[in-house]
């Protein structure tokens, strides 16, 4: 846990930053809007005293309620792990700014979060569906998500057991449906 | 009678009509052939002899399909098993001991498998490219000298003709890759053209410096100045020109390291992706026929063909004999051959099987008899293929041919287990920044010393 | 009655249909829907002379299933577009549905050549949530078994590269080294390629006669068979001259393109996970990072040397290891059924192709919440399309080699 990290944080991105500065462990994290991303990670980068160069992870959580795109960075000037959540995002049209514009790298992660979550990743140059089919059109990590709607649709549907075109009687869309605070 | 009457009761009904059926056809067929003989047979040999020379033809070409698939089946077997040694496995094990027999079981399979032909392929050249693959490496075949006079037409332009109908194996390839409709085999295809047609230049004109050399173009006259001492073979004489022929030599072959053309990591298989069955069989053998000529070739034209390396006669006639031959007439012996016939193996058999009776006297008797047996037989083929030798030229020659070729077959094979594949831009670039000029090279320099010597008055 | 209609919809590429009544004129339109974004619109529309290849998904050498499209104008590459999902399975999916203990055995699968690695990441993110405390013992195995298997890793990239060059002996000599490591984890694990052996505070049993004894076997010619493998290798004209001055990749472009691992390490950024946030008993090893690459950066000559040098190094590691191992229990007191906190951990190992990274986030129950998993070979394969540009076909096959993909790892 590096405190001097909360600091030098909470002073480059005082009015940047939702929420107050968490650590635990290893990690910090810090929460921010969607439309002030582009500017905290720029920031982070090209910081001297924090230079956050290396993108370790891009990925999208669902908390049930609405999405969120997580970023994990590393930088040599502090030994922890810094977290980036984007919070709040609506589960009808969840939007963010692509980060492509600083790591390129970013671009198969965003489209795997657009894939498995549908969140939107404005900026980025390709923005389709990396490990599903193209005629799919849920999204499959949500947690509103069961498996019948949407393969009972492809050519194999009602073959297999695991297919059949009817929801499940057990498990309806408010029975699995958890949620967290996170 | 009896026990005959019984067994034929037992055969199934379609039985008890073929087996009279084949002894009478048994007794009638050996009268009838030769009634047929003495009819027509003095015309059959008069027609016969007045077309010499389609018979040889004929001959030779049957004899040289029939030799090219076993031929290939040879290599296969060595490429599934040195390269197995070499990548420290077993390799083939079942069919026969060591698996000898693996490639022709393997050749079967491929018979009996599904000839498929995609749909949108041009299907009349997608058949008929292997079968020109196939044959143009077989009608290569008909100038190699296997030994003295054993070659299929004796032609004088032996080379011209080696090179112009091996240079049509690129037009089989590029109609292969180019029928199949597919894109790996269109590339596949193209860089065979590419490639072929690129080596075939630094190929020709290495040998051009040979034929000034031997001042023919006759392969039979080629290999016959290369007899003697083993420093007589051209390779010393044209050291340059032979590694530029080799080089270019398993380029043309489409071998490790310049198979592009059927590179797996690739292209999938090159030419070759959407054939199955026999086609696919007959591209396959195509490839290891082709190994086998170059490396004909090779020992053809540098490494003194079918002689042996060291000269015997000259051996011979330092110790004091004149050349070898065996002078001996069965026929002179009349009835006693019979007797020795008859007798002399049982003899040979029993001293042979004495030793190891008298050594191992608690063991049956009949095992030191097949002992003895076995050791006789190997005796015979020993003391006949000795006579064989020395007494017609040709079977010494197809010996020291034979070693010589699958010497270099077994170099084909382990640079295949050796060397990584080049880049198609390294390939074009070694053709023709290097092999081209060093080929012309060793023609000015072979002609210049050719000129130099003469004006020197030395021959 | 009338049947319902049904919605217009355009072809899947699943479609049975296509296959069956196979005409010429329905591959014309590719791909088989209209494009997405405005890169997949550019990427199909070809230029004069151009075309594409569809190399995979099953084809010899793209290291498992992966699909890419090539564009290619003669020999020369000059775009490709990697389609993946072929190899999905939903690991995430399947993870945020098991307990705590089954995501072990879950995610071992997810990259075959080296799973230790896939189950440290995971434990040590379930240990942060759960603030247990790995006795030392148990760490030093984890470094020892860990160690051991990325050198099988490697050994077997040596092989792979060589074979996706053309080279079709290498791979053989390379699996005697990984053979003997794979044979002495399964005196250990009982499994020879999926362990199922880190658990969380700790690791599932002590080590063994058999193991001491193949380990110890082993490592008395270690460096030596190293080194054949080597010089098997490293002298061949040909191999160098295919991998040198292709596929550069340079300082600025690896950071930016989020590659980790012995690929950035290659171009010249010294940056391991063991050493820059390190892990587990990594800090009181004695270890070098080895780094390659010049001022423009390290090809896939430089990957392949580099990934040799690592080599070496994890054969000091095992040396630590095995002379200074502690003694100790292997476990920490765990309860059986584990519900952690709330809350979020990110834990991240150095395996042998890059940062492996797991988030789990719990929400209190004996499943998480979320489970995230980085593969670095996913970040890795993007670069092959950079890379590609004005190479030749058959340089595909060495760069995407030299940066050492797995597709369990990549399709999840």
């Amino acid at each position: 846990m590096d405190r001097t990290l909360k600091t030098r944080l909470e002073a480059k991105l005082a009015d940047r930053l939702t929420g107050p500065v968490r650590q635990r462990q290893d990690q910090t994290e810090i929460r921010v809007r969607p439309a002030d991303l582009i500017e905290v990670l720029r920031t982070l980068h090209d910081d001297p005293q924090l230079e956050f160069t290396i993108l370790a992870d891009v990925c999208g959580v669902d908390t049930g309620d609405t999405l969120q795109t997580v970023y994990h960075l590393w930088s040599d000037e502090t030994p922890d792990w810094l977290r980036i959540v984007v919070d709040g995002l609506p589960r009808e049209d969840p939007r963010v700014p692509s980060i492509t514009s600083l790591w390129p790298g970013a671009e198969w992660s965003e489209r795997e979060a657009y894939d498995m979550f549908g969140i939107v990743f404005e900026g980025n140059r390709d923005l389709r569906r990396i490990y599903m089919p193209p005629d799919y059109t849920s999204y499959p990590l949500r947690k509103d998500f069961h498996l019948p709607d949407d393969s009972a649709r492809g050519p194999g549907g009602g073959v297999r057991h695991i297919e059949q075109p009817y929801a499940p009687v057990a498990g309806t869309e408010h029975s699995i449906r958890r949620t967290v605070k996170a | 009678m009896t026990a005959a009457t019984r067994s034929l009761r037992q055969v199934a009904t379609v039985g008890r009509i073929v087996i009279p059926l084949l002894v009478i056809f048994l007794i009638v067929a050996p009268v009838a052939t030769v009634l047929v003989a003495q009819a027509i047979g003095p015309w059959l040999i008069s027609v016969l002899n007045s077309n010499i020379g389609i018979l040889r033809f004929v001959v030779a070409i049957t004899a040289i399909l029939l030799f090219s698939i076993p031929a290939a089946f040879i290599i296969i077997y060595m490429e599934l098993k040195v390269i197995a040694y070499m990548n420290l496995r077993v390799g083939p094990n079942r069919v026969l001991p060591a698996g000898a027999a693996h490639s022709v079981v393997a050749g079967l399979k491929v018979l009996t498998k599904e000839d498929f032909t995609p749909n949108s392929a041009d299907r009349l050249v997608f058949t008929w490219a292997p079968v020109l693959v196939f044959l143009t490496a077989v009608m290569t075949f008909m100038v190699v000298p296997f030994g003295p006079g054993l070659v299929g037409a004796p032609l004088n332009i032996g080379l011209l003709y080696l090179f112009a109908v091996g240079g049509m194996t690129v037009v089989g390839l590029l109609l292969a890759g180019w029928s199949s409709f597919n894109k790996y085999s269109l590339l596949g295809g193209l860089r065979s053209a590419a490639q072929v047609v690129s080596y075939e230049i630094p190929l020709t004109l290495s040998v051009v410096g040979l034929i000034l050399l031997a001042g023919s173009m006759s392969i039979d006259s080629i290999a016959r100045q290369q007899s003697g001492w083993v420093w007589d073979w051209f390779v010393f004489r044209q050291p340059l020109g032979a590694l530029i022929f080799f080089i270019a030599g398993v380029a043309e072959a489409n071998r490790t390291p310049f198979d592009l053309t059927e590179a797996d990591s690739e292209i999938v298989a090159g030419f070759a992706t959407e054939y199955s069955g026999m086609r696919f069989g007959f591209l396959f053998f195509a490839e290891y026929v082709n190994v086998f000529i170059m490396s004909a070739l090779i020992v053809t034209l540098f490494f003194g063909a079918w002689n042996a390396p060291v000269d015997v006669n000259w051996l011979l006639h330092l110790v004091g004999v004149g050349p070898l031959s065996i002078a001996f007439d069965p026929g002179q012996l009349g009835g006693n051959l019979v007797a020795l016939a008859a007798v002399v193996p049982l003899v040979v058999t029993l001293v042979l099987a004495a030793p190891f009776y008298l050594l191992r006297p608690e063991k049956p008797v009949w095992q030191s008899l097949l002992i003895g047996f076995l050791l006789l037989n190997l005796l015979l083929v020993g003391v006949l293929g000795l006579s064989a030798y020395v007494d017609w030229d040709w079977v010494a020659g197809l010996i020291w041919f034979m070693v010589k070729a699958f010497a270099f077959v077994f170099v084909f094979v382990w640079m295949r287990g050796t060397f990584p594949r080049v880049r198609i831009d390294q390939l074009m670039g070694f053709a023709w920044k290097w092999l081209l000029p060093a080929s012309l090279l060793n023609l000015f320099a072979t002609a210049l010393a050719i000129i130099l010597l003469k004006s020197a008055g030395i021959n | 009655m009338t049947a319902p209609a049904q919605p217009q919809q355009h072809p899947s590429e699943d479609d049975p249909r296509i296959m069956l009544d196979g005409q010429v004129g329905q591959y014309e339109q590719v791909p088989p829907y209209p494009p997405r974004t405005e890169r997949e619109a550019e990427f199909y529309t070809l230029g004069d002379g151009e075309m594409f290849l569809n190399m995979g998904p099953q084809h010899p050498s793209t290291h498992g299933v992966l699909r890419v499209v090539l564009k290619i104008s003669g020999e020369k590459v000059v775009d490709l577009d990697p389609v993946l999902g072929y190899l999905h399975r939903g690991v995430e999916k399947l993870c945020e549905n098991s307990d705590y203990h089954h995501i072990i055995s879950q995610i071992d699968p997810l990259e075959y050549v080296s799973s230790l690695f896939m189950e440290w990441a995971p434990v040590m993110a379930f240990e942060k949530l759960l603030d247990v405390q790995v006795p030392r013992r148990a760490e030093y195995i984890r470094v020892l078994t860990g160690e051991m298997l990325r050198i099988a890793s490697h050994a077997l990239f040596q092989g792979w590269m060589a074979l996706d060059l053309g080279g079709l002996t290498p791979i053989l000599y390379s699996f005697i080294e990984r053979d003997e490591i794979v044979e002495a984890l399964a005196a250990l694990t009982g499994q020879r390629m999926l362990f199922n052996y880190f658990r969380i505070g700790g690791v599932n049993g002590d080590l063994n006669h058999e193991f001491m004894s193949r380990v110890g076997d082993w490592m008395s010619r270690a460096l030596v068979q190293h080194e054949a493998n080597i010089g098997l290798l490293n002298e061949n004209e040909i191999f160098v001259r295919r991998m040198r001055g292709i596929g550069k990749v340079d300082r600025d472009m690896a950071l930016r393109m989020g590659v980790t691992g012995p690929n950035i390490r290659a171009a010249g950024v010294p940056f391991d996970v063991r050493r820059a946030h390190p892990y587990s008993v990594y800090p009181e090893l004695e270890f070098n990072v080895p780094v390659r690459g010049t001022k423009d950066g390290g090809d896939s000559l430089d990957r392949y040397l580099l990934r040799l040098d690592e080599v070496r190094e994890s054969i000091r590691i095992i040396d630590q290891c095995l002379h200074e191992m502690p003694d100790g229990p292997v476990m920490a007191r765990m309860p059986r059924l584990m519900r952690p906190r709330p809350g979020r951990a990110w834990a991240a190992v150095e395996s042998p192709r890059g940062l492996f990274g797991t988030y789990v986030i719990s929400d209190g129950t004996d499943q998480p919440f979320r489970f995230r998993v980085h593969d670095p070979s996913f970040v890795h394969l993007q670069l092959v399309g950079m890379l590609m540009k004005d190479n030749l076909i058959a340089d595909t096959m060495a760069v995407m080699a030299s940066l050492d993909p797995v597709m369990g790892g990549i399709d999840k």
